[in-house]
C-alpha cells in the first residue's frame, strides 16, 4: 500500500523494542499446551523410528521397485523449504530488498529447522542408520572413504554445509537483537540471550565488522541457493531411472524449493503475526510481497512441467514416454492432477492484488502450494520407480502408518522448534527494523510516497 | 559319456571321486553336527565334502551330489554319472534338504490316545507295541496286515516283502497318486509291454504332446527338458539350419505347451479326437514309414471316423491346423508324439503315431532288461481298500504316502483308515494320514538313509545317507526288518544298510573280497550302476485298440482339470518353502492354488478376477481364487494339486484348495458347476506387467530370419558410444561373464531353487511376497507376447544380476559397498552396505534386494544355510555375484596348485541347477571358453538385455526362436 505516511505515525526504536521484547515475554498454558502436542507428536514419530532400526524397514511401504518414497520425499520436501529462507534472508539482503526486514528472521529460522528437519530423513531411510558416518570422509585405518561419484555423498555435503552456514547466518545476525534482549532481561533470561549475545557491546568496531561479517556471510549462502538443491535434485538426475534422469531437474528443483519454501513461510507468518500482534511489525506489505514471489514461482515451476513433458515427447524416447504417461494416467496419476491443481492453477489466484493481501485466502492457498509440492516430490520420486525399465518389475507404492507417522512427526518437530524460538528468541529482527526506520524517516522528510 | 561331460562335470565327478572314496563313508558315527573336539581326519572344517546319492523326490532316478559340510547337507546337485539327471536336478529335486530339516518333522514316536491325543513314546515302547499288534493280526489270519507304501525301490521292495512274509501277509500296496494306467494299459494292449517306453527328444524333429506336460511333471523334467533343449537348438539338419517344431495339444498352456511353437487349445476331452485325426491324416497321406510293421489296411478303417474336417467340427480345432501337425509329423526325420492323461485312446494314437512312422527304436524305446513293477491299479487299489473297510486288515502300515490327502473322496480313503484298528503311520512330515494314525513312526528322511531305485532298465541308482539324523528317526525299513525280526528267525537281513549293501554286492563281482570292495566304492562314489540297454523289439497289434467315441467332444459342458504342480506336485511338495516361495513359472504365483478361467467363461458366469469360485463337482465342493487367463480353454477350469492342506506341517496348512477332494478316482477331469461366491482372495505374484512393451528384456528372432541371417531390430534403438569420463576397466586376469539361451530355457526354476539353496536366500512367506519383499536374487522373468502374429508363446528367461561394466548401481553407492571387482562382477560388501538402496533404484534390471527385516529360517532349516556365504542382516542390500564364493574357491585351489584356473571349473549354482544348460558361465577373457565359443557360435543370437542404456552386461543372452505362423 503507497501511501504518505505521517511523521509521528512511524514507528520509534522504542516501538520496535516493545514489539519484539513483548513476544518474548513469558509464555502461557496455551503455548506449552502447542509445544507439548508438538514433541508428543515427534514422540510418537521417534518411538516408530525405533521400532523401524528394531525390526528393519519392513515396517515402511518399501517395497520392489520403490526403494525411496515417503522418507526421501520429506527430505527433498524440508531442504526445498528452507531455501526460501537463504533466498530471503541472502539474497534480497545483497540485493537490498528492504521489504525482507520485517521477516527475514523468521524465514532464516525456518531454515535452519527445516534444514535440520531435512537431515533427519537421509537417517531414517537408512537401512542401518548406525554406520550413518560412513558417508562421511573421516580418516580411519582402513583408508575406507566414501565414494565421491555418489551423489548421495553430494548431498552429505551439501546438507551438512547449508547446515552449518545457515545456523551461522542466523546466529550472527542475531547477536545485536540477542544484546537488546540480554539488556532488556532479568534472571536467567539474562544469562541466556547473553549466551545468544556473545559479549556484544554496540561498539562501532563491532557494528563495522558485524557488518561485514554478515555480508560476507550472505555473500556464501547466496550460491548455496542454487547448489544446494541442485545436488539434491542431482540424487536424481544422476540416476538413469527414466522420469529422474533429466538435465532441467537442477533448476527445475530450486525454483520448486523456492516456491515451496516462500509458500511454508507465508503459513507461518500469517498465524504468528496475528498471535503475537506483530502485524505492525510484518505488514501487509511483507505478505504481498511474498505472494508475489510464490506466483512467480508458480508460472516457473509450471514451465517447468510443461517444458519436462515437451522433451520427454520431444526425445521420441518410449521408455521415457510410458513413464510420464504412467505419471499423468497410471493407478496413482491423480496425485499427479492434484499437484497441477496446487502448483500450477490455485497460486493463479495470486494474480489479485485483493487476494495477496486477504490473509485467510492467502493462507489457504500458501497450504495448497505445501501439499502441491510435497505431492510433485512424491510423484517424482516413488511414482517413477514404480515404472521403471523392467515392467515385470513394476508396483506402486504405499505408504504405512511409520511412514505417515514420521512425516507427521517432522512436521511437528519443525513446528515445536519454531514455537520455541519465537518465543524465546527475536524472531524479527530489530537490528534491520531500527535501520528500516532510518530509512523510513529520512524518506518521510523528503516527503516522498513509501510503500509501507 | 554324453557331449559336454568333459566342460561341467568333469570337476565334481573328479571331487565326487577322490573325497567320496577317501571319507569314512557313511557310517553316521563318523559325522557329528557339532563342531569336532577331536577332529575326524578325513574331515577338513571349511572344506565341503561330496557324497553320491539318488533323488527320491520322484520317481524319475535322477542323481544327486550332496554338498557336505562339517556333518551338515547344504545343496544337492544332479549327478554327473547318472545318465537321467546328467549333473542337473530339477526344483524339486534341490528342496530334498528342506524336507530334510523341516521343522515340522516328526522328532519321536507317538501313540494316539482313546480321546485322540498324541502322546511321546519311547522307541521300545513303540516297537513293542506295533509286534504286539502284528502278531495279533497275524494270528488272526491271512494277509491281514498291509503296507501301503510308495514305489520306493527294488531293495525296499524286498524288505517290504519280507515283513509281510513274516506276519503272513500280501497285502503291499503301492500307491502312485498320480496314476499312469491309461499310458501302461495303451502300452499293454498294443504291445504287449507292462513298463512305459523311454523318450528321446533329441532324435526328433517334430513332437507333438497330446497334454503331457514333459517340461514339468510328466516323465522326468530333468531329462526330457535336456532332450527338449537339443530338439530346440538350432543346427543342421538334412542341410537346412532348423529347430525342432513342437505342438501341443491341450486345454491349458502350461509351461510345455508355452514352450511348443503351437498350443492347440481343445476342450478337456478333445485331445484324443486330435490325435486319432492326426493319425487319419497321417495314413491318407501315407506320410508312413513303409516298414513300420503296422498293417495299413486296418488303420485305415480304425481312423476312418476321424477326417480332420470332421474332428475340426467336433473339436473347434481347424482342420488345416490338423493336417500341418501330421505333415510336420509325418514328414520329420524322427517325430515323437507324446500323450499323457486318463484317456486310454489317447495314449492309443500317440503310440500309433509313433509306430506308424518308424519312430519307435528312435524317439520311443522300450528298453531290454528287468522293468520296475508297476504300482497298484485302481482296480488293485479299490480292493485293498474295500477290504479295510470289510474289517479284513487289523494292521495298516503307511510308509511315505499320504493316501487321505491324495485320493479322490470315491476311494473313501479317510473311510476305510478308520474301519482299521491300528494304523502306523511312518513317514517325515506328519499329513493327514497321519492324523488317522493310532502309531507314529518318525523315519528317515532319503537323504538320511540307505535305498535304491531301478527307474528303468540300464539304471539302478543307490542312495547313500549324506548326512546325520535329525531328529530320533529310524530307517523304514529297520522297523519292518525289525517286527519282521520278532517273529521270523532266518532273516536275510537285519537292516536296510545291510539289506542295501547285499542286494548291491549280488549286482558285482563274486568270490573276490577285495574286488567287491572296490565294487562297493565304485558304486557308492558314482551313486549307481548305469549301462546302456539296448531298446527291445516291439510289434504292434491293433487288436483291441479302442478309439475315442467320435462323439461331439467340443460339448458346452463345463470341465474341472486338475493336474500336478511343477514344483509341489501332488501335494508333497507343500511343505516345503522354498517351492512355496518360487513362482509357477507361467503364472507367477506363489504359496495359493488358483483357478484358472478364460475370459468368456469368466464373463458369463460373472466371476471377476481373484473372486473365490466355488467348484461343485458329484464328489464335492472347493473354492478356489481365479485366475482369468486366456491361456485355458473357455470349456475348462483348472486348478493345480498341491496345496488344500490340513495338517502337513506350518508351510502346507490352509493355504489354497485340494482338488483331489472333487474329482473321481481315474480321472483328474470332472464336469463341474462353477459360480462366483462374491467373497476374494488375492493371488499373490512378485510380478509386475506381463508385457514388455517392446523394450528389449526378452528378445526372439524367428527361424527365417536366423536362415537369412537377418539380426532383427532390437527393442530400442542401438547403445551410443558416448564419451567416456572414467577409464576402462582392465580386467587383466578373469572377467567372468555368462551365456544364457533364452531359446533352452524352459522356466523350470531349478536355477532358482539352486540360488535359494546357495546362496542362504531367506524366504518371506506370502505376505511379504505381496509387499514386494521377495529375496530371490535370481528369478525366471516372464512375459507374454502382446501379439499373436509371429512370437513365442511365452517369454522366459533367468533373470539374475547382469554384472554390468557400466554397473549403473556401482558408482550411486556411497560407501563402496556396491563395487567393481577386478574380474568383472558388481560386488557387493554386505559388511559395508549402509542401505541407502540407492543401487537398486539405479539398476534397470531390478535385481538387487534389501533385506526389510532380519532374515529368520525356522530351525532346523538354518542346518541347511551354506557357511561359505554370508547371511546378511536387516538393512542390507543384497544380489547375485555369479557365486563368488565358488569364484573364489576355484581361484584358491588353482592357485595352491600353481596352474590357471580351467575352463569349466567354476560352475555357478544356476549354471550347474540348469537341466537344459541354457546357462554357461566362462572367462570372456579366454575367447576359447565354452562361454564364449557359444556366444560366437551363435552370433547372429547374441543380445543383451536393455543394450540401448550401454550397461555393458557381462550376460549375453541368446534370442528364444519360433517358428513364423503358418510355416512348419
Amino acid at each position: 500500500m503507497a501511501a504518505a505516511v505521517p511523521e509521528n505515525l512511524a514507528p520509534t526504536y522504542a516501538d520496535v523494542d516493545r514489539g519484539v521484547l513483548g513476544i518474548m515475554s513469558t509464555p502461557g498454558a496455551i503455548f506449552w499446551i502447542w509445544v507439548a502436542f508438538c514433541f508428543s507428536l515427534v514422540g510418537i514419530a521417534v518411538l516408530l523410528w525405533a521400532r523401524q532400526i528394531y525390526e528393519g524397514l519392513g515396517v515402511t511401504g518399501l517395497k520392489q521397485p520403490t526403494m525411496w518414497a515417503v522418507y526421501i520425499t520429506n527430505f527433498v520436501f524440508w531442504v526445498g523449504i528452507a531455501h526460501s529462507g537463504t533466498l530471503i534472508s541472502a539474497i534480497l539482503y545483497l540485493f537490498r530488498s528492504r521489504w525482507r526486514t520485517g521477516v527475514y528472521r523468521a524465514a532464516e529460522t525456518m531454515t535452519l529447522f527445516a534444514v535440520m528437519t531435512a537431515g533427519l530423513f537421509p537417517m531414517i531411510h537408512l537401512g542401518r542408520v548406525w554406520f550413518l558416518y560412513w558417508l562421511l570422509p573421516y580418516p580411519n585405518e582402513r583408508y575406507l572413504q566414501p565414494d565421491f561419484r555418489s551423489p548421495l555423498v553430494w548431498d552429505a555435503f551439501a546438507v551438512s554445509t547449508y547446515l552449518t552456514i545457515s545456523a551461522l547466518f542466523l546466529f550472527m545476525g542475531m547477536i545485536p537483537d540477542a544484546a537488546t534482549a540480554r539488556e532488556n532481561a532479568v534472571g536467567w533470561r539474562k544469562k541466556f540471550y547473553g549466551l545468544f549475545a556473545m559479549g556484544w557491546q554496540g561498539t562501532q568496531r563491532q557494528w563495522h565488522h558485524f557488518s561485514m561479517a554478515y555480508l560476507l556471510l550472505a555473500g556464501l549462502a547466496t550460491p548455496l541457493v542454487i547448489s544446494v538443491h541442485s545436488v539434491v535434485s542431482w540424487d536424481f538426475a544422476m540416476a538413469q531411472l527414466p522420469g529422474w534422469h533429466s538435465t532441467i531437474f537442477a533448476p527445475y528443483f530450486v525454483a520448486g524449493a523456492i516456491f515451496s519454501g516462500v509458500a511454508l513461510v507465508i503459513t507461518l507468518l500469517i498465524p504468528m503475526r496475528k498471535w503475537l500482534h506483530i502485524e505492525d511489525l510484518i505488514t501487509l506489505w511483507h505478505m504481498d510481497n511474498l505472494a508475489k514471489i510464490v506466483l512467480l514461482m508458480s508460472l516457473v515451476v509450471s514451465y517447468s512441467y510443461l517444458c519436462e513433458s515437451f522433451m520427454t515427447w520431444y526425445s521420441g524416447d518410449k521408455i521415457e514416454q510410458m513413464t510420464f504417461h504412467m505419471r499423468y494416467f497410471g493407478p496413482q496419476g491423480y496425485l499427479f492432477w492434484i499437484m497441477v491443481a496446487c502448483n500450477c492453477v490455485i497460486p493463479l489466484f495470486l494474480f489479485s492484488p485483493r487476494i495477496r493481501v486477504n490473509m485467510k485466502a492467502l493462507w489457504i492457498i500458501s497450504i495448497f502450494v505445501n501439499i502441491g509440492m510435497w505431492l510433485e516430490r512424491f510423484v517424482i520420486i516413488a511414482g517413477s520407480l514404480a515404472v521403471n525399465f523392467n515392467p515385470a518389475q513394476w508396483g506402486y507404492f504405499k505408504p504405512s502408518i511409520t511412514e505417515i507417522m514420521i512425516t507427521v512427526g517432522s512436521f511437528a518437530w519443525f513446528l515445536g522448534l519454531f514455537s520455541l524460538f519465537a518465543k524465546f528468541l527475536p524472531i524479527v529482527s530489530m537490528t534491520e527494523l531500527k535501520e528500516g526506520i532510518v530509512w523510513l524517516r529520512q524518506a518521510i522528510q523528503k516527503g516522498n510516497t513509501v510503500d509501507y | 559319456m554324453p557331449e559336454g561331460m568333459s566342460r561341467r562335470s568333469f570337476i565334481k565327478l573328479a571331487a565326487v571321486a577322490t573325497t567320496a572314496a577317501a571319507l569314512p563313508g557313511c557310517e553316521p558315527a563318523a559325522r557329528k553336527l557339532i563342531p569336532y573336539v577331536v577332529p575326524d581326519e578325513n574331515v577338513t572344517p571349511g572344506m565341503p565334502t561330496y557324497y553320491a546319492s539318488s533323488c527320491s523326490e520322484c520317481g524319475a532316478g535322477c542323481g544327486i551330489i550332496a554338498t557336505v559340510r562339517e556333518g551338515r547337507a547344504t545343496t544337492l546337485a544332479g549327478n554327473p554319472a547318472n545318465p537321467i539327471s546328467l549333473g542337473a536336478i530339477c526344483a524339486r529335486g534341490q528342496a530334498a534338504v528342506q524336507g530334510l530339516y523341516n521343522p515340522d518333522r516328526l522328532r519321536d514316536p507317538m501313540r494316539r490316545t482313546q480321546n485322540g491325543r498324541l502322546v511321546q513314546i519311547s522307541w521300545d515302547d513303540a516297537e513293542q507295541m506295533l509286534t504286539k499288534r502284528l502278531a495279533a493280526a497275524s494270528k488272526a489270519g491271512k494277509d491281514r496286515v498291509a503296507l501301503m507304501r510308495a514305489p520306493d525301490g527294488p531293495t525296499f521292495a524286498k524288505i517290504t516283502k519280507t515283513f509281510l512274509g513274516a506276519y503272513g501277509s500280501t497285502q503291499d500296496i503301492v500307491y502312485e497318486s498320480v496314476s499312469v494306467e491309461a499310458a501302461r494299459n495303451a502300452a499293454q494292449t498294443l504291445f504287449g509291454r507292462t513298463d512305459l517306453p523311454v523318450y528321446k527328444l533329441s532324435e526328433a524333429e517334430t513332437i507333438i504332446s497330446f497334454d503331457s506336460d514333459f517340461l514339468e511333471t510328466a516323465i522326468s523334467p530333468v531329462e526330457m527338458g535336456r532332450g527338449y533343449a537339443e530338439f530346440r537348438t538350432p543346427k543342421q539338419r538334412r542341410g537346412e539350419l532348423s529347430i525342432g517344431h513342437a505342438f501341443y495339444v491341450g486345454p491349458r498352456m502350461n509351461m510345455t505347451a508355452a514352450k511348443c511353437d503351437d498350443w492347440v487349445a481343445v476342450a478337456p476331452g478333445a485331445e484324443a479326437q486330435v490325435a486319432w485325426a492326426v493319425l487319419h491324416e497321417l495314413v491318407a497321406q501315407r506320410w508312413v514309414s513303409q516298414n513300420s510293421g503296422v498293417d495299413l489296411d486296418e488303420l485305415t478303417t480304425m481312423v476312418s471316423a476321424y477326417d480332420p474336417a470332421a474332428v475340426s467340427q467336433r473339436t473347434g480345432v481347424s482342420a488345416d491346423l490338423i493336417r500341418r501337425m501330421a505333415q510336420a509329423f509325418g514328414k520329420s526325420d524322427g517325430a515323437v508324439a507324446l500323450a499323457a492323461g486318463d484317456d486310454e485312446s489317447l495314449h492309443l494314437a500317440a503310440y500309433i503315431l509313433n509306430a506308424v512312422t518308424g519312430n519307435i527304436g528312435r524317439t520311443m524305446n522300450f528298453l531290454a532288461g528287468p522293468t520296475p513293477p508297476p504300482p497298484a491299479s485302481l482296480n488293485d487299489l479299490g480292493g485293498a481298500l474295500t477290504a479295510m473297510r470289510d474289517g479284513k486288515i487289523d494292521v495298516l502300515v503307511i510308509n511315505n504316502v499320504n493316501p487321505v490327502f491324495t485320493m479322490p473322496p470315491t476311494l473313501r480313503a479317510a473311510e476305510s483308515l478308520q474301519r482299521v484298528p491300528f494304523v502306523v503311520w511312518m513317514g517325515t512330515v506328519p499329513d493327514e494320514t497321519a492324523n488317522m494314525a493310532s502309531l507314529l513312526l518318525p523315519t528317515d528322511h532319503p537323504l538320511e538313509s540307505w535305498r535304491d531305485s531301478a527307474p528303468r532298465p540300464g539304471i539302478r541308482t543307490l542312495g547313500q545317507p549324506v548326512t546325520q539324523r535329525i531328529a530320533e528317526s529310524r530307517p523304514a525299513g529297520d522297523l519292518l526288518l525289525a517286527a519282521a525280526a520278532k517273529v521270523s528267525t532266518n532273516l536275510p537281513w537285519k537292516t536296510t544298510a545291510d539289506a542295501v549293501k547285499a542286494e548291491w554286492l549280488a549286482l558285482g563281482p563274486q568270490n573276490d573280497t577285495d574286488a567287491q570292495t572296490e565294487f562297493w566304492t565304485k558304486v557308492r562314489r558314482e551313486g549307481g550302476i548305469y549301462s546302456n540297454p539296448t531298446a527291445a523289439p516291439v510289434k504292434l497289434s491293433t487288436k483291441g485298440v479302442k478309439t475315442p467315441p467320435p462323439g461331439d467332444a467340443a460339448s458346452a459342458e463345463l470341465t474341472f482339470i486338475t493336474f500336478p504342480h511343477i514344483f509341489l506336485y501332488d501335494g508333497r511338495g507343500a511343505d516345503k518353502p522354498w517351492l512355496q516361495e518360487i513362482p509357477d513359472p507361467v503364472n507367477q504365483i506363489v504359496w495359493d492354488s488358483w483357478a484358472e478361467i478364460n475370459p468368456d467363461t469368466a464373463k458369463k458366469l460373472g466371476i471377476a478376477k481373484d473372486e473365490l469360485i466355488e467348484l461343485k463337482t458329484e464328489h464335492g465342493v472347493i473354492e478356489v481364487p481365479a485366475l482369468v487367463s486366456k491361456y485355458v480353454h473357455p470349456n475348462a477350469i483348472a486348478v493345480p494339486l498341491g496345496q488344500g492342506h490340513q495338517a502337513y506341517g506350518r508351510y502346507a496348512n490352509n493355504r489354497g484348495a485340494n482338488p483331489w477332494q472333487i474329482v473321481a478316482a481315474g480321472s483328474m477331469r470332472i464336469t463341474v458347476a462353477a459360480r462366483g461366491t462374491g467373497k476374494s482372495r488375492r493371488l499373490i505374484t512378485p510380478l509386475g506387467k506381463s508385457d514388455m512393451m517392446g523394450r528389449s528384456i526378452i528378445e526372439a528372432m524367428s527361424l527365417t530370419d536366423l536362415q537369412k541371417g537377418i539380426v532383427p531390430p532390437t527393442g530400442e534403438q542401438e547403445a551410443p558410444k558416448p564419451w567416456e569420463m572414467y577409464p576402462q576397466y582392465a580386467y587383466n586376469v578373469h572377467k567372468w561373464g555368462m551365456t544364457i539361451d533364452v531359446n533352452a530355457c524352459t522356466g523350470c526354476s531349478a536355477c532358482v531353487a539352486a540360488c535359494y539353496a546357495e546362496n542362504n536366500l531367506p524366504v518371506v512367506g506370502k505376505e511379504l511376497v505381496d509387499e514386494g519383499r521377495i529375496m530371490s536374487w535370481m528369478r525366471i522373468e516372464r512375459f507374454f507376447p502382446d501379439t499373436d502374429e509371429n512370437a513365442p508363446n511365452i517369454y522366459v528367461t533367468p533373470m539374475l544380476c547382469q554384472q554390468c561394466n557400466h554397473a549403473p548401481c556401482e558408482p550411486v553407492c556411497p560407501v563402496f559397498a556396491a563395487y567393481h571387482t577386478q574380474e568383472g562382477l558388481n560386488g557387493q560388501v554386505y559388511n559395508r552396505c549402509v542401505g541407502t538402496r540407492y543401487c537398486e533404484n539405479n539398476c534397470p534390471y531390478k535385481v538387487r534386494r534389501f533385506n526389510w527385516y532380519e532374515p529368520h529360517w525356522d530351525e532346523p532349516l538354518d542346518l541347511q544355510l551354506n557357511p561359505d556365504v554370508t547371511v546378511r542382516g536387516a538393512g542390507v542390500m543384497e544380489k547375485c555375484t555369479f557365486c563368488i564364493q565358488r569364484i573364489q574357491h576355484a581361484e584358491i585351489t588353482a592357485r595352491i596348485e600353481n596352474r590357471p584356473v580351467r575352463d569349466g571349473e567354476i560352475v555357478t549354482a544356476c549354471e550347474g541347477a540348469c537341466p537344459t544348460r541354457a546357462i554357461s558361465f566362462g572367462d570372456m577373457n579366454d575367447k576359447e571358453s565354452a562361454m564364449m565359443k557359444r556366444r560366437d557360435e551363435n552370433s547372429l543370437r547374441n543380445y543383451v538385455m536393455l543394450g540401448e542404456l550401454n550397461t555393458q552386461p557381462a550376460i549375453v543372452y541368446l534370442r528364444d526362436m519360433y517358428h513364423e505362423k503358418g510355416k512348419a
